[in-house]
């Protein structure tokens, strides 16, 4: 029972907290915090305490599995290998490369993720790479760039505790961002305001100062409105504003359309609160905005994401300690995701895809061809494949099954597709629709980095032996590359020369080895020979872009509302005890039993109207899809709002969810639509809506 | 020491006893049961990749260590039981808890009043009683959500004729047969000869809660009201903690608590236990 | 006692001495600078002190662990499966950690698991020198010197010599195993004077304790019941029900049980094996049953129970002292700022009004 510790970072969401791994006799059966850790300080969430259930060997994938005739057979890593390659080649030959792409995943380490798409443009000279950053922050990232040049949090965790203002949107950060929302929470004990917009009762705002229990859908017309009461009442930073930024004018003018009683009709917000907030806002002496994915996914998420950054730039809190535009991004790697490039229209450290002389960078360095044609987006490889025209997809480490919307849709494009890989750790929902799943090695079967949401890259380590013939997602991507006759491109040994490779072809990583990362608890980027140490803030004295543009945007209805037939509104949470498709966190028991008897959540008084008790057993349904389960009473909703988390896939929330998307980032607006709610007979239980059950026997030997 | 690991019954026999509830027959297999059972007394039941969890006895053990229990299905454990075949092995640990109290029943008049599956941990003490001779001085109340729901028929039919039965239904039955077992408590009490003077009740903890305060207001002593309390349960023993009640664990000091002693152990917390205003027979 | 009582210069000797019996484990930082229990055979330099080093994570779960199989069941019938172990020595346990692993011996006491790892560790308690950051074991009588029913051996510096950079080691074998761990090994005698400096030196650390006075307030007010629910309420929102603190909490014993299906592939047949893993009473799913009733569904319930089960008189008859040892472990890992320090402030200052 000898054991020993392994320090790593939590593989969980994008906060990055340290994870001691101790491993007995080559398991992992406990984790342990890590009190020096600059963010986590010994602290961890209820999926990070729970993490050896996530990883535990019962219930893995560990060998390659092929589907045939409706059954996965195990089979050996060369048949597996040479099946991919061969259909992937017939693929390229009759249909071009633009008919086979890459889906990387933001849970997965940088060097994955470097190897993701450099696997799609170099080896599949396609650009047809992308991952779940698409239906969370898309918007901040293209967002942000126009306006300040940069899509990721402009400061760190730590800033929090030296704010005096904390503005949070569409947030619910102490449930999945738990340190980040204790940071929060200590920092209102402190005595610093909190101010919280979301149109949910979350945890913040039954502590907030000010809780602006908005309209869902309406964050444009109360950003804009907010900036209309300051330029009103001249709060704004004209001095930043001179200096700093431009489009001012413009801007003034385009929100004077917003007067207050206009925003408070539109937002459901009384109007004192509005200008309460938008004085604390703009005359704090260091003001924290942080926001997720309820101001991204909205059809008008990018602008969204503009508004939110018009706000911080004219009351000028940004560039400074305590400030800034902050995006909490979703999962553990999911900035390193985007930083690596397994984005359809740019390569590592954003740079363009459509930019012919960084084409020519990449090809020249890795000697070789690149993809010149414009990529897809994972939606945009979906509905190609309805169309014939998509045929060839490996997946890793998502299950868009469960996470993406209009579940249906998304279905229908897997079967359309002639291959599809999955490569994973269990049998998701995504994974049983492939033709070929391999075995993955989780976070603490492989050496890598993880980018945490303040631009912190971390090293986690190998603690334990993958499973059975479980390999990095890397090394699966290398051994494709070399049955296709390109083993040459991805000819790495360690994961060290692949960031090593790609802090080469970067300005922000230049900077950075692993042993300055592991000397330095991380380094934040950007890190180059302008910032030897990293960067804890950016944009101190000037933007990437120059000046700071602010963009005038204005306020959308969401592509559906509630009518006749659908008369409630829908909204998609997520709970502290689960994460993304359930996958890691529903293996352990304890989490499991935490999962509510019921998950479409109504405010009282609805269900009082609809004659329902609580945990009834109801059916929801939206124009695209059917679920059933059971209602919980809940005070956190406003009347005509329903909501409901999306780990499940007994319930899915994307049956219901509407894939409109956001014209620029083709973000899908997850965070609302209509549905309808109707009970189901008495004494008939739910019917679970996972794909079909005979595939959950999937052990054949 | 304690021993944690069960030892292996089978499924004798079941037949169905009521909405999801089953009657099982279960006997033990290289091993003798030991120690008489006391009334009132439970066990953890192992349903192999299911866990564990408590259960109440409906009879004595026979000469072969044969003995039943009513399960009512209601979650993960007891759907898997509910797909067992005759003949299938489960684990058994036990018996555990303290159980009705013998002394004081033996002395006095019982009323017993029942809700839903609560029938289960009260069959023994009646059955018991009959035993004794003392069919006369029991007294029980059995209230149900509906007739399908009723629990125990063969036991209530055998009663019938030794002990005074009333049943009561949420939904259907008629004027003197319907709504909540507050509702007949008077009635029931000065239809009986004997006035009881002891109240053993197992059901919701709302209905207990309900009917001990009923009782204390129609003259019992609350050291003569005693309550059979659920809990969730991973051990029987008093180690994994699930089962606390103030300072107690329900496993070791309980499930049988007089209601004196169970209200001290809630008045140690200041945030109140509200019970909900409906709640349903299990 | 006084006959078992020694003087060391060099504790290497010992240590060197035990490890002819005992793997030794041992205080170590690691790179990162993170203290864990790891096991160190031919460690010589002193161990690492409590009041600067007190570890995250106490030795509880050396008898105790995070997942433990208990027992399976191979279609017939069920297999006790006994703990791995190998005799370990704990080398310099802090006061408020072997007076927490003494509380759950007792409660332990019954539990074959518990009582197998624990008979084949031996305890070496030091003395902390000063009070740690978060600590407080004076206040609750679990520190700063080892109390010697806890320990089977005691380590107290009684002098550093700072010219030779070397230290005078008095050690106390205070228990039949510890006497018996020292045999073989010549150490000279130590007096009652030496004894009495250890006294003289553990009030001198007593005396440099802030004041604390907040947290027997606040337990006074709890065990009077005059904390209103409404500060519960207020405290609760705070929870996240993280599991950190009954993980971290040296007495925290609660656990659940869950099920491994494994193929037994020469037979062709399933096992089932059932293995215990750390629970908490914090999770809203504790107590919740099967049939949906929650005897403790509303957090400040379950956080007041959490606080009751660490402070209330109700368990000092069974256990002769409370449930916490005042290591402050939770006041670090709880994300809502509601460890020990926090409740016991704001109680304080609620009730004192």
């Amino acid at each position: 029972m000898s054991q020993t510790q392994v320090n790593s970072i939590c593989p969980f969401c994008g906060v990055g907290c340290g994870m001691g791994l101790v491993v007995n006799d080559g398991c992992i059966n406990a984790v342990k915090p890590l009190s020096k850790h600059p963010i986590s300080q010994g602290k961890l969430c209820a999926k990070g305490w729970n993490t050896p259930f996530g990883i535990s060997k019962h219930n893995r994938i560990t060998q390659p599995l092929m589907k045939k005739e409706g059954v996965f057979e195990v089979i050996g890593w060369q048949e597996a290998l040479t099946y991919i390659a061969q259909n992937l080649q017939k693929c390229i030959r009759e249909s071009g490369s633009q008919s086979v792409g890459v889906i990387s995943s933001a849970r997965a380490t940088n060097e994955d993720n470097y190897a993701a798409q450099k696997f799609a443009r170099a080896v599949l000279k396609t650009n047809n790479i992308d991952h779940c950053a698409r239906i969370c922050h898309s918007p901040s990232v293209v967002g942000l760039k126009q306006t300040l040049g940069s899509g990721a949090m402009t400061n760190s965790i730590d800033d929090v505790a030296k704010a005096d203002v904390i503005l949070i949107i569409g947030a619910d950060s102490t449930e999945n961002h738990a340190i980040i929302g204790g940071h929060i929470m200590q920092a209102k004990l402190r005595g610093a305001k909190l101010i919280v917009v979301d149109p949910r009762q979350t945890r913040l705002a039954q502590i907030a100062d000010l809780h602006l229990q908005l309209n869902i859908g309406s964050n444009i017309a109360l950003l804009n409105g907010l900036l209309n009461i300051i330029f009103q009442h001249n709060w704004q930073n004209d001095d930043f504003l001179a200096r700093r930024c431009e489009g001012t004018d413009a801007l003034k003018k385009h929100v004077a359309d917003y007067p207050l009683d206009k925003v408070a009709e539109l937002t459901g917000i009384e109007g004192q609160k509005l200008v309460e907030a938008a004085k604390l806002y703009s005359q704090a002496n260091a003001a924290f905005l942080a926001y997720g994915i309820g101001i991204t996914q909205f059809i008008s998420g990018t602008n969204n994401v503009i508004a939110v950054s018009n706000l911080a730039l004219v009351c000028g809190q940004i560039g400074r300690e305590g400030t800034g535009v902050n995006p909490l991004r979703g999962q553990n790697n999911v900035q390193g995701a985007c930083d690596m490039g397994s984005l359809p229209n740019v390569y590592p450290d954003y740079q363009s895809a459509a930019d012919k002389k960084v084409r020519e960078k990449f090809s020249h360095a890795w000697n070789t061809t690149v993809a010149q044609a414009p990529g897809l987006t994972s939606l945009g490889m979906s509905n190609q494949a309805r169309n014939g025209k998509f045929r060839g997809l490996i997946i890793c480490g998502e299950d868009p099954i469960v996470t993406d919307p209009d579940r249906n849709k998304v279905e229908a494009s897997m079967r359309a597709m002639d291959l599809l890989v999955v490569v994973e750790l269990f049998m998701t929902e995504t994974a049983k629709m492939a033709d070929i799943v391999l075995p993955a090695a989780s976070f603490a079967e492989k050496d890598g980095t993880f980018t945490n949401c303040e631009r912190r890259v971390q090293l986690i380590h190998k603690a334990i032996e993958p499973p059975g013939e479980a390999k990095a997602d890397w090394q699966i991507l290398s051994e494709i590359a070399k049955k296709m006759g390109l083993g040459g491109l991805m000819n790495w040994q360690t994961s060290e020369q692949i960031f090593d490779e790609m802090a080469q072809l970067t300005s922000s990583f230049s900077g950075m080895t692993y042993s300055l990362l592991a000397k330095k608890n991380g380094i934040q980027w950007p890190c180059n020979a302008e910032h030897p140490k990293g960067s804890r803030w950016l944009h101190t004295t000037t933007f990437p872009i120059g000046k700071g543009k602010l963009i005038p945007v204005d306020h959308v209805p969401t592509n559906e509302q509630p009518d006749a037939y659908y008369p409630f509104w829908f909204t998609t949470t997520r709970l502290h005890y689960h994460y993304g498709c359930g996958s890691m966190t529903r293996q352990s028991p304890l989490l499991e039993r935490e999962t509510p008897n019921g998950l479409l959540y109504i405010h009282p008084q609805d269900a009082l109207d609809l004659g329902l008790k609580n945990h009834q057993a109801v059916t929801v349904s939206s124009r695209r899809g059917y679920l059933e389960t059971r209602i919980v009473l809940s005070n956190e909703l406003v009347p005509g709002l329903l909501s409901m988390p999306y780990h499940f896939k007994e319930a899915p929330s994307n049956m219901l969810t509407n894939d409109a998307m956001d014209p620029t980032t083709e973000m899908p607006e997850l965070k609302v639509c209509a549905v309808n709610i109707v009970p189901l007979p008495k004494n008939q239980s739910p019917c679970p809506s996972s794909i079909s059950t005979d595939i959950e026997d999937w052990v054949i030997q | 020491m304690l021993q944690l690991t069960p030892q292996t019954i089978r499924i004798v026999d079941f037949y169905d006893d009521g909405t999801d509830s089953r009657h099982f027959t279960f006997e033990p297999i290289g091993f003798a049961l030991e120690s008489p059972i006391a009334i009132g007394q439970f066990f953890m039941l192992t349903v192999p990749s299911r866990g564990l969890a408590p259960f109440t006895y409906t009879s004595f053990p026979d000469e072969q260590g044969r003995f039943n229990a009513l399960i009512r299905k209601v979650g993960k454990l007891t759907d898997q039981l509910f797909t067992c075949k005759k003949g299938d092995l489960l684990g058994y640990n036990g018996p555990y808890g303290n159980g009705w109290p013998l002394a004081e029943i033996n002395q006095k008049e019982v009323l017993i009043v029942a809700g839903g599956c609560g029938l289960a941990p009260v069959t023994t003490a009646i059955d018991y009683l009959i035993d004794q001779g003392r069919a006369n001085s029991v007294t029980l109340l059995y209230a149900s959500r509906d007739q399908e729901s009723q629990v125990l028929k063969q036991e209530r039919e055998r009663w019938q004729s030794k002990i005074n039965v009333y049943e009561t239904l949420d939904i259907q039955g008629d004027k003197d047969h319907s709504g909540l077992p507050t509702e007949h408590l008077s009635a029931v009490l000065n239809k009986v000869d004997h006035h009881p003077d002891i109240l053993l009740t197992c059901g919701p903890e709302a209905m207990m809660s309900n009917v001990a305060k009923m009782c204390v207001d129609l003259g019992f002593k609350s050291t003569d009201i005693w309550m059979s309390i659920e809990r969730r349960m991973r051990c029987g023993v008093g180690l994994c903690g699930h089962c606390y009640i103030g300072s107690t664990y329900a496993c070791k000091q309980g499930p049988t608590y007089r209601y004196d002693e169970f209200l001290a152990l809630e008045k140690a917390n200041t945030v109140a236990h509200l019970y909900p205003q409906y709640f349903q027979y299990c | 006692m006084l006959n078992d009582i020694y003087l060391l210069k060099d504790l290497s000797i010992l240590n060197a001495h035990l490890a002819q019996h005992y793997s030794v484990v041992r205080l170590a930082k690691d790179t990162d600078g993170e203290v864990t229990w790891t096991e160190q055979a031919g460690a010589t330099s002193a161990p690492l002190f409590g009041h600067a080093n007190l570890p995250l994570t106490s030795p509880k779960a050396f008898f105790f662990p995070e997942q433990e199989s208990l027992y399976k069941f191979d279609g017939k019938t069920f297999e006790t499966i006994h703990p791995k172990v190998k005799p370990i020595v704990l080398f310099g346990v802090q006061a408020c950690d072997l007076t927490a692993i003494a509380y759950q011996d007792q409660f332990f006491k019954h539990d074959p698991y518990y009582q197998t790892r624990r008979d084949s560790v031996l305890l070496v308690g030091i003395d902390c020198e000063a009070p740690c950051k978060n600590g407080f074991c004076a206040e609750v009588n679990a520190g700063p010197h080892v109390n010697s029913a806890t320990a089977d051996l005691i380590l107290s510096r009684l002098k550093i010599d700072d010219r030779t950079n070397t230290s005078e080691w008095l050690i106390v074998a205070s228990s039949e195993k510890g006497v018996d761990s020292l045999r073989d090994l010549t150490l000279e005698k130590a007096d009652e004077g030496h004894f009495k400096l250890r006294t003289k030196l553990g009030d001198q650390v007593r005396s440099q304790f802030a004041d604390f006075s907040y947290i027997s307030n606040a337990i006074e007010y709890l065990n009077d019941k005059s904390i209103p629910a409404q500060l519960w309420e207020e405290l609760s929102v705070r929870c996240l029900s993280c599991s950190g603190c009954t993980n971290l909490c040296p007495t925290c014993s609660c656990y659940s049980t869950f099920e491994v299906i494994e193929a037994e592939p020469i037979s062709n047949t399933l096992e089932f094996e059932t293995v215990r893993c750390w629970d908490s009473c914090l999770f809203e799913s504790f107590q919740r049953e099967a049939s949906d009733h929650n005897p403790s569904h509303k957090a400040a319930q379950r956080v007041e129970r959490f606080w009751f089960h660490k402070f209330s008189d109700e368990y000092l008859p069974e256990f002769e002292r409370h449930g916490c040892v005042g290591c402050g472990r939770c006041e670090q890992t709880c994300p809502g700022t509601i460890g020990v320090h926090s409740v016991m402030k704001r109680i304080d200052e609620v009730c004192c009004n």
